[in-house]
């Protein structure tokens, strides 16, 4: 083992070309993901989240979709140079995919056992009978009761909560390095998905993989997290400790998420306004037409670059940040000082 | 219609759907899909609706609307039973409950335009006159926040935050007294949620609208609503002040539904209650306490003293005897895999019962002795596949209230009501039995 | 109480008890012109059948004495009739009457459709400019379905114009076999190869007709019968389709239940028991495959409604008080409108090749002009004069392409869905 990280994904971009023009979906990101560890990229629908997983082992469409720029090193490897069936050898071995809809994961036909050994037998040279013995021990392992009379069931006859067990258990069948989780919890009761994160914690701790793991909910994020990616309009606003999120987040966007979640009564503060067209992004800073605490600066050039916000590993992409900017100034609530120049037009726009 | 009524009263609701098998239809069973609710809202009021996915709170709200025919109970509107109502007076009843759907994409035709969808309750009460249609409905868009100059859009050139908007004044067009919101705010953008919630309580308070608010989200729940029900199953387990239920919730399935949401400080992690299992079948609920088969809490029989949490493994164990839903070709496979053995015939049973053990998550040995031996009884039959003599004498040395009978909505010290059977009188309850709940 | 023109008026305003003493009537201008159209049209119609002879033509006064007649010889195609008034003095008429517009079972049912068309498909495109801008631009995205619908209105209008200004062809004995204009053949009965000429710019048939006539009035048959059978087709398709999606249960299954008996009836028997008794009329061939080729309309709208039906706005609908027939009306069908099109714009050329097959067959209506019968005719002169099969066989193929082309571009174009992408 290496002190580089598992994962180095570097200015990756992945456009989407449609009849109305270059859908700039992923615009130029950069994080990294090492050993053992558990990266969420958190962030609204539309924000990039999910085709930057996808843009990793290139499972998104292509035409229309390209990844038009950026390296995603993986290993020591990069991905966006390796042919289509180079990276199948990688796909579902070295890393798998775990996804929000797990009935679309299974094959309503098959059994699940047969799934989940013909997964292992694509990319490990075992008998018939050693891949069932390990699918049974597999299943055990996911939580699924009685797995040696369970692996002969179909996908229907397992509940939504068992059925993304099933899918995690497909997924570490060639124990991945790395297990790239997309919104899994989400299609899922409360109850059910405490299961599913207490779940992936125990199993990472077994395995010891990296996660990647994207989602909306920040609550999921403080439950798995070590690592935090906040996405916004193709762009990571902010990336850094998960404490550090939390305790003292630094970009505008990040603390105007925390805000507006549920649960806090009156506390609760919506953002003003929608996602901005990624067709053509607005100039400078990607949250600016949303912000309050925007000035005139933030609406020019190109998205700030990456600052350090006061503990190392932590890092925003906010103009406050740079010399000359004050960077207090964002705590102050949105009637403060920067709502004179906030934008007070308001309201969605389309 | 009396004065004092309160705007909406539900009584011991009930929506049964029949399963049909065969080429004559006949019945099999039924899915009690809701079984058994009693709620009231009054004006001005909004009462949240909550519980997961299948436990019935929708069909509760198409139900309690009429929307489908209720199989049982009463729904008082105004103090009238809707229940018993012509087409006419039914139609005179829509005009003053209306409904907002989850998804507010798919609650738009996408062939009209905004200011026609507006318009269509309008229209069907009886407005025959384009222009006053086409007056009201830009008033309405500019109340809920839109521009007038809306009205000749399409459902297409809306994001859902405004749709949402949208089917609220939708609903407000026809000035009604009660509004349903099906999880109205669950499909949207958390960023934008807080707006749409916003403007439902506010909207609530300048027209002293009643308001049932379903939804699956406690957080959701806890910033709108004045009064709470928690459903499971069919039924209403917990209902009261919304404060209250949620600061000392009494029962377990609503302590384990708050304890389940993730907190949002990521040095709290792992401290949730885990919930074991899904949520069973509303076509076979469980006897007695519908939650028992989940229930972290359920109550000891009296005379042994075990960890609760073993006591849960026993009475999963215990289920799924009775149900005979322990395969025992299966579990020998799994010895195989897991050990040494490649014999199905060599595998002993004392690796059977261990497997089983195991897979339940039961100790070795249970601290009490006399249940141990109950237990390892009944392990030892269910090995030589004695499922009946096993599960006979389970159910005689470990029968449980909860599993027996029905418990009923009893006011709790806490001030409101929940049916669990720890707020029994008859029952009684060792201190040491209950999971301490700190009330942080 | 605020009356309609108020522009302040709230929806607090209203004091719905009143308001709901109104019945539910329909009072947009569009709906009172389709009310007066469709009256004028029947009243005509009865008219026609019980007060006029039935052997006397509809419009009297206009007759179409040809430019020319008979003094000359050697225009062909180009004789046209000029519509004037008949006059009479003293008693004594002084132009021949001939019937001039006798108007016909099928046109009757044709003006019928048309005006449904009219205030059912025109007139909500000019009503909804932006959703048609919208339909449009997609639509031209397919330069083969855009020459498809030039072609089709070119035809369409000269099918229906063309007979109008134009004498029936005439048989002479004179100009048989003549091929088309620039091209020189040998036909049966000619010692030596000639050459066609502009007075017959597609030549002529073996009875000296003119083909280009043949074929104007050929088309007219062809769009009467494309037309109407897939209109009655169309209708009773979407009705059934639609009510048995939106009524579920009993409904349902006895209208599906039917459709499956009529899907495995053998039409085509019947139509020729049919018309062996009654002959083989214009009227009984569009009747015969309207009303026995809905089955498959009938199923794939009822296979789409049952989709919209799941769609939140019914339930919302529903839930404002909406009565089944509004939602079927309002919602269900213009949301399977996508489907009824597509399936419309099939079914025609289904219809007008089943025509042309039944005239090639010898089982139509010899009086009436066409294609499948011109066809039927020329096809033992293949070798010699192959123009005469080949000509109408040629628009034949393609009117049905253009049909099909159109069918496709507009399945894909007019589905709103795909704009929220």
């Amino acid at each position: 083992m290496s002190d580089d990280p598992l994962l180095d994904v570097r200015d990756l971009k992945t456009q989407f070309h449609t009849d109305d023009g270059t859908v700039r979906a992923v615009d130029g990101i950069s994080f990294d993901v090492d050993r053992g560890e558990t990266v969420c990229i958190v962030g609204e629908s539309g924000s990039g989240k999910s085709v930057t997983s996808e843009s990793i082992t290139r499972i998104i469409p292509i035409p229309p979709g390209e990844i038009a720029d950026g390296e995603v090193i993986f290993d020591g490897q990069d991905l966006t140079e390796m042919s289509t069936d180079q990276l199948r050898k990688i796909r579902g071995n070295r890393i798998a995919h775990v996804f929000q809809n797990p009935q679309g994961a299974l094959n309503p036909v098959y059994t699940v056992g047969k799934q989940i050994i013909e997964a292992i037998r694509i990319h490990k040279d075992v008998s018939k009978q050693e891949a069932r013995e390990q699918t049974i021990d597999l299943l055990d392992r996911v939580g699924i009761p009685e797995a040696g009379k369970r692996i002969d069931d179909y996908p229907y006859e397992f509940s939504g909560g068992m059925k993304q067990r099933v899918v995690i258990a497909m997924a570490l069948s060639c124990q991945p390095d790395l297990l790239i989780a997309d919104e899994p919890t989400t299609a899922l009761d409360v109850t059910i998905q405490a299961q599913i994160l207490r779940l992936l914690g125990d199993l990472q701790d077994e395995f010891g993989m990296s996660i990647i793991f994207v989602t909306h909910d920040l609550g999921v994020v403080a439950e798995i997290a070590d690592r935090v990616v906040v996405m916004y309009a193709g762009k990571v606003m902010e990336r850094g400790d998960v404490y550090r999120i939390f305790e003292n987040p630094a970009h505008p966007y990040t603390k105007a998420l925390l805000r507006c979640r549920p649960g806090q009564g009156s506390q609760r503060e919506a953002i003003r306004g929608s996602l901005p067209s990624m067709i053509d992004p607005p100039d400078g800073c990607r949250f600016a037409p949303r912000c309050p605490h925007a000035v005139e600066d933030c609406r020019d050039g190109d998205q700030p670059p990456m600052m350090e916000a006061e503990h190392p590993g932590h890092e925003v992409s906010c103009i406050f940040y740079q010399d000359g900017f004050d960077s207090t100034q964002l705590d102050s609530g949105p009637e403060g000082l920067s709502a004179s120049e906030a934008r007070t037009d308001g309201g969605e726009s389309r | 219609m009396s004065a004092d009524a309160p705007l909406l009263e539900v009584r011991n609701l009930k929506k049964h759907y029949p399963i049909q098998r065969g080429i004559f239809g006949g019945e099999v069973g039924r899915i009690r899909a809701v079984d058994g609710v009693s709620f009231s809202v009054e004006r001005g009021e909004t009462l949240g609706l909550v519980g997961e996915s299948g436990c019935g709170k929708s069909t509760a709200a198409t139900t309690m609307l009429r929307l489908e025919e209720p199989t049982d109970g009463d729904v008082l509107f105004d103090g009238v039973d809707i229940t018993e109502y012509d087409d006419r007076e039914l139609k005179r009843f829509r005009r003053r409950a209306q409904m907002i759907f989850q998804d507010p994409t798919s609650s738009f035709d996408p062939r009209m335009s905004i200011g026609e969808s507006v318009a269509e309750p309008l229209r069907i009460h009886g407005m025959s006159d384009g222009n006053r249609r086409r007056a009201i409905v830009k008033d309405l868009l500019e109340r809920v926040g839109m521009s007038g100059d809306d009205i000749d859009r399409y459902p297409h050139e809306f994001s859902g935050g405004q749709k949402q908007r949208i089917a609220l004044a939708r609903a407000l067009s026809v000035n009604p007294d009660l509004i349903v919101a099906d999880e109205p705010a669950s499909a949207l953008d958390v960023s934008i949620q807080a707006d749409i919630l916003q403007l439902i309580s506010d909207l609530q308070e300048e027209f002293g609208l009643g308001v049932v608010f379903i939804s699956h989200d406690l957080g959701v729940i806890r910033d709108i609503a004045d009064n709470v029900a928690v459903m499971y199953l069919g039924e209403i387990v917990e209902t009261g002040p919304t404060e209250q239920v949620f600061d000392s919730p009494q029962h377990p399935y609503t302590r384990a539904l708050i304890d389940s949401i993730p907190s949002p400080n990521p040095r709290e992690r792992g401290m949730a209650v885990e919930l074991t299992g899904d949520v069973p079948s509303p076509a076979n609920p469980p006897s007695g306490c519908r939650f028992h088969t989940r229930c972290p809490e359920v109550i000891q029989p009296e005379g042994y003293d075990f960890e609760q949490s073993a006591w849960r493994s026993v009475m999963n164990f215990r289920t799924k005897v009775t149900t005979r839903q322990i395969d025992l070709d299966g579990i020998r496979e799994f010895v195989i895999a897991e050990t040494d053995v490649t014999d199905p015939e060599d595998v002993t049973h004392d690796q059977m019962v261990d497997a089983i053990r195991s897979d339940f998550d039961i100790p070795d040995t249970l601290s009490d002795p006399e249940a141990e031996s109950v237990l390892s009884d009944a392990l030892e039959r269910v090995v030589r596949d004695e499922f009946d003599e096993a599960s006979a004498s389970l159910a005689e040395a470990f029968e449980t209230v909860c599993a027996t009978d029905s418990p009923d909505m009893v006011r709790t010290e806490a001030g409101h009501s929940a049916s669990c059977h720890l707020h029994d009188q008859s029952v009684e309850v060792e201190p040491g039995e209950r999971i301490a709940q700190s009330d942080d | 109480m605020a009356t309609g023109t108020d522009p302040d008026l709230t929806f607090e305003d209203v004091d719905w008890d009143a308001e709901q003493e109104h019945p539910l009537i329909d009072r947009s201008p569009v709906f009172l012109a389709q009310v007066v159209i469709n009256a004028v049209i029947f009243g005509a119609l009865i008219w026609d059948y019980f007060i006029l002879n039935n052997e006397s033509p509809t419009i009297e006064g206009l007759h179409y004495p040809a430019i020319g007649g008979d003094s000359l010889i050697g225009l062909g195609f180009w004789e046209l009739r000029r519509p004037v008034l008949q006059f009479t003095t003293n008693g004594i008429e002084m132009t021949t009457t001939f019937s001039v517009w006798d108007v016909t079972s099928v046109e009757w049912l044709l003006m019928v459709v048309l005006a449904f068309g009219f205030f059912n498909v025109v007139v909500p495109l000019y009503q909804n400019q932006r959703m048609t801008a919208y339909y449009w631009r997609q639509f031209k995205k397919n330069k083969a379905a855009v020459a498809s619908l030039v072609f089709l209105i070119v035809t369409f209008v000269i099918g229906f114009v063309g007979p109008v200004f134009l004498p029936p062809p005439e048989l002479s004995l004179t100009e048989q076999y003549l091929p088309p204009m620039g091209v020189t053949a040998q036909p049966p009965g000619y010692a030596e190869p000639i050459s066609g000429t502009l007075a017959h710019p597609l030549g002529t048939d073996h009875q000296g007709q003119d083909m280009l006539k043949l074929v104007i009035f050929g088309m007219r048959v062809s769009m009467q019968v494309g037309l109407l059978s897939m209109s009655i087709a169309v209708g009773i398709g979407t009705l059934v389709g639609t009510t048995a999606a939106h009524a579920g249960g009993i409904v349902d299954e006895v209208l599906m239940r039917y459709v499956d008996i009529q899907s495995t009836f053998p039409v085509f028997l019947l139509l020729l028991l049919l018309i062996y008794l009654y002959g083989g009329s214009l009227i009984l061939i569009i009747a015969l495959y309207g009303f026995f080729g809905w089955e498959g309309i009938a199923r794939q709208v009822r296979s789409e409604a049952l989709q919209k039906n799941e769609e939140a706005y019914i339930q919302a609908s529903e839930a404002a008080g909406a009565s089944q027939w509004w939602i079927v009306r309002r919602h269900i069908i213009p949301n399977t409108s996508s489907t009824i099109i597509t399936a419309a714009t099939l079914a025609i050329p289904a219809f007008i090749l089943g025509e042309a097959t039944l005239s090639f067959l010898g089982f139509a209506d010899p009086e009436i002009y066409s294609w499948g019968q011109v066809i039927a005719g020329g096809r033992g002169d293949l070798r010699g004069a192959p123009w005469i099969s080949t000509v109408p066989g040629f628009f034949l193929f393609f009117m049905v392409l253009a049909f099909n082309y159109l069918g496709d571009a507009l399945r894909d174009s007019i589905d709103p869905r795909q704009e929220q992408e």
